[in-house]
């Protein structure tokens, strides 16, 4: 009997390329990335002005049989811990109540990262060509599954087991009204999504893991650790133990396209854009949970960034590509300035606008002030004497009738948000690096914090067309919208944010707010 | 508390307030400074933990003076200049049962530095894999 053509091409190519005998993976491996396929006429859904080479390795060499087993153990180690003796020590009632609130923002925030990595490198998997590559992504696309699950998992876990469900669950349903949301999807959707494909894995890959998942669930588990919480070290560090591999996924990347014209025209800017996107975000936000969200503190937050993303990032993996023409990112003195004060000039803001968050902070205390000034000199003469001062009115009880947003008014200290970032920004009262520039474009003014972003915007100003809070809720009552955005708990009445962790003090429900008649303004127009 | 240039806590690490500051701000900390060096984070783990105190500890650090190993609560940190390396032949005579490197990666943490498998080694290295060295296939059978 004839056999068809496929089946003689098939027999053909084992001819020449024999199955391996044994069965030892990389073996498999290297029999497995022998097989390609023809791309001259491969169409790629996600371009890229970078052409990618045909022959990129990828570092592990994994197969799906052994990725499997290795991923099996990972979950069996974790839940194992988790279901057994972590609910046995009573482990989630342990953790310190500031810790506690610190843990609803950094697990749910990374859920939406998780996710949209799962896109991000599906997406790579497509723009690739070569075939160690492209499993090299492939991989990761699984990870990034897993990885979605796993904090979903903890906040299932910290609600069920733990203190205050409320914002461990559902936290997403605020997402409307918390102005850290919007800034959080700028880096871990649009950042990792929209664009140019090799742009995207800068982004995610080079910048996003290779430097910031190293404080955000490495370092991470130190704070966690010291302030009673042992479910997030057995979660997170079983998550980093896939982002390695996404750390050599982002480096292949960019070998791949080392030998390509277009990197020497645009890699260090795809570079620069990428590294200030990420760090205008998790620079404040990281230090703000790590510093203000903590009992006990295990180093200044500047002194973790400067070891993760300076010394070791920015040394180890961006200084030993110099020679290929990688450059120092120019962003690099405004982002060491805002690891340095960023996180405490969001603070004040965050905790101005503490109503319309999905988890409860705490003022520093007079220890913690110490802290503070010993690590930050400066610090206590223009946060400190602040925070004094919304004590001393009474900011945590719901009698008094003051939100401490109504000081940065009585000041005249108005607050924007930076278009392109998202994140809220005051220009008058910041030790950051954040300055006030206002563009107009068709008739609507946009405030930008930074030249870096603002030239972002320049070159695609579609792209950056989100509605901040100021602009969403204009002329509308601050209880009504915190309704309106599900920020209250399960009675109905109670918010979800409070101004304290204290399980004597009063908690403020929206009779509260709507007895200050907060309204919402848009200081742009007021320029 | 170790004196090594590659420890936790080394040089502009070791400074608090004021004199932290000068030293970050300086100018000439504002770009980045290529570094030869390689960071490992190793999860705790029954396994693990017999590497970094059999292997890690012993053999390799007489190889590498620079390696530093610190505990860090849940994880092990490492540091050294050149490279670190884990031969999971050697690890599994040690633990007494099949040990394969993929075995190792369930703890592997997080890298900096070119981090790489080869048969049963795991390597990290400062060196460019793919760049400036040519990534290894297994040899064939």
């Amino acid at each position: 009997m004839a056999i068809s053509s496929a089946t003689k091409a098939a027999t053909d190519a084992l001819a020449v390329n024999r199955a391996p005998v044994s069965v030892g993976a990389q073996e498999v491996h290297r029999w497995l990335q022998s097989f390609t396929w023809d791309f001259d006429k491969n169409r790629t859904k996600y371009s890229t002005k970078y052409k990618m080479a045909n022959d990129t390795k990828e570092q592990f060499k994994l197969i799906a049989k052994e990725y499997a087993r290795m991923e099996s153990v990972k979950d069996e180690r974790q839940f194992g811990s988790l279901q057994d003796v972590l609910t046995r020590v009573d482990a989630a009632n342990r953790v310190h109540p500031k810790w506690n609130e610190s843990m609803k923002v950094i697990s749910n925030f990374l859920e939406v990262g998780e996710y949209n990595a799962i896109a991000a490198t599906g997406m790579l998997w497509d723009s690739a060509t070569a075939p160690e590559q492209k499993n090299g992504y492939l991989g990761q696309v699984l990870d990034e599954i897993r990885h979605t699950n796993q904090c979903g998992y903890i906040n299932y876990y910290f609600a069920k087991q733990g203190q205050d469900a409320a914002g461990h669950n559902d936290a997403r349903r605020t997402r409307a009204i918390g102005p850290l949301w919007k800034g959080m999807k700028r880096v871990f959707s649009d950042g990792f999504i929209s664009g140019d494909a090799v742009e995207c894995s800068i982004n995610l890959q080079l910048v996003g893991e290779a430097c910031f998942t190293n404080p955000l669930i490495v370092a991470v588990t130190e704070w966690a650790s010291a302030n009673g919480d042992e479910m997030t070290p057995t979660v997170f560090l079983s998550i980093e133990t896939d982002e390695l591999r996404h750390m050599a996924n982002g480096y292949q990347t960019v070998v791949s396209i080392a030998n390509d014209e277009a990197a020497s025209k645009y890699l260090n800017t795809d570079l620069n854009n990428a590294f200030w996107t990420q760090q205008k975000y998790f620079t404040p936000v990281l230090g703000m949970m790590f510093e203000y969200g903590s009992h006990f503190k295990v180093e200044p937050w500047v002194k973790t960034w400067n070891r993760w993303v300076y010394e070791d990032w920015g040394g180890i993996w961006i200084g030993r590509l110099g020679k290929y023409g990688v450059e120092s990112p120019a962003s690099l003195r405004d982002a060491k300035k805002d690891a340095y004060w960023a996180h405490h000039d969001l603070f004040l803001i965050a905790y101005a606008l503490w109503p319309t968050g999905f988890f409860r902070l705490t003022l520093p205390t007079a220890e913690e002030a110490e802290w503070y000034e010993a690590n930050y000199p400066g610090w206590y003469d223009m946060y400190g004497v602040v925070y004094e001062e919304w004590r001393a009115r009474g900011c945590e009880d719901p009698n008094s009738g003051f939100l401490p947003i109504q000081w940065f008014i009585e000041n005249n200290h108005p607050v924007y948000i930076d278009r392109v970032s998202q994140v809220p920004f005051c220009p008058s009262y910041s030790k950051g690096a954040s300055t006030l520039r206002v563009l107009e474009l068709n008739g609507k003014k946009h405030s930008f914090s930074d030249q870096w972003g603002e030239r972002m915007w320049l070159s695609e100003p579609e792209r950056y067309e989100c509605q901040n809070i100021f602009e969403q809720y204009e002329g509308r009552e601050l209880s009504e919208v915190i309704a309106e955005g599900h920020g209250v708990r399960s009675d109905g009445k109670t918010l979800i944010a409070q101004p304290h962790t204290s399980k004597d003090g009063k908690l403020w429900t929206l009779d509260d707010i709507k007895k200050i008649g907060c309204v919402f303004a848009d200081p742009l127009k007021a320029l | 508390m170790s004196t090594s240039a590659n420890s936790y806590n080394a040089g502009i690490m070791a400074k608090t307030g004021k004199d932290f500051a000068d030293e970050y701000f300086a100018e000439k900390n504002q770009v980045v400074h290529e570094s030869d060096t390689v960071v490992l984070v190793l999860k705790k783990s029954d396994e693990l933990n017999t590497v970094v105190e059999e292997i890690l500890l012993g053999s390799h650090k007489e190889q590498n003076p620079t390696l530093v190993v610190e505990d860090r609560a849940g994880f092990w940190w490492l540091k050294a200049n050149g490279k670190i390396e884990i031969d999971c032949t050697e690890v599994s005579e040690l633990l007494g049962k099949s040990y394969s490197v993929y075995d190792l990666l369930v703890d592997v943490s997080s890298t900096i530095g070119r981090a790489y498998t080869l048969g049963e080694t795991f390597t990290i290295t400062s060196e460019l894999m793919g760049l400036d060295v040519k990534l290894q296939d297994v040899a064939r059978a």
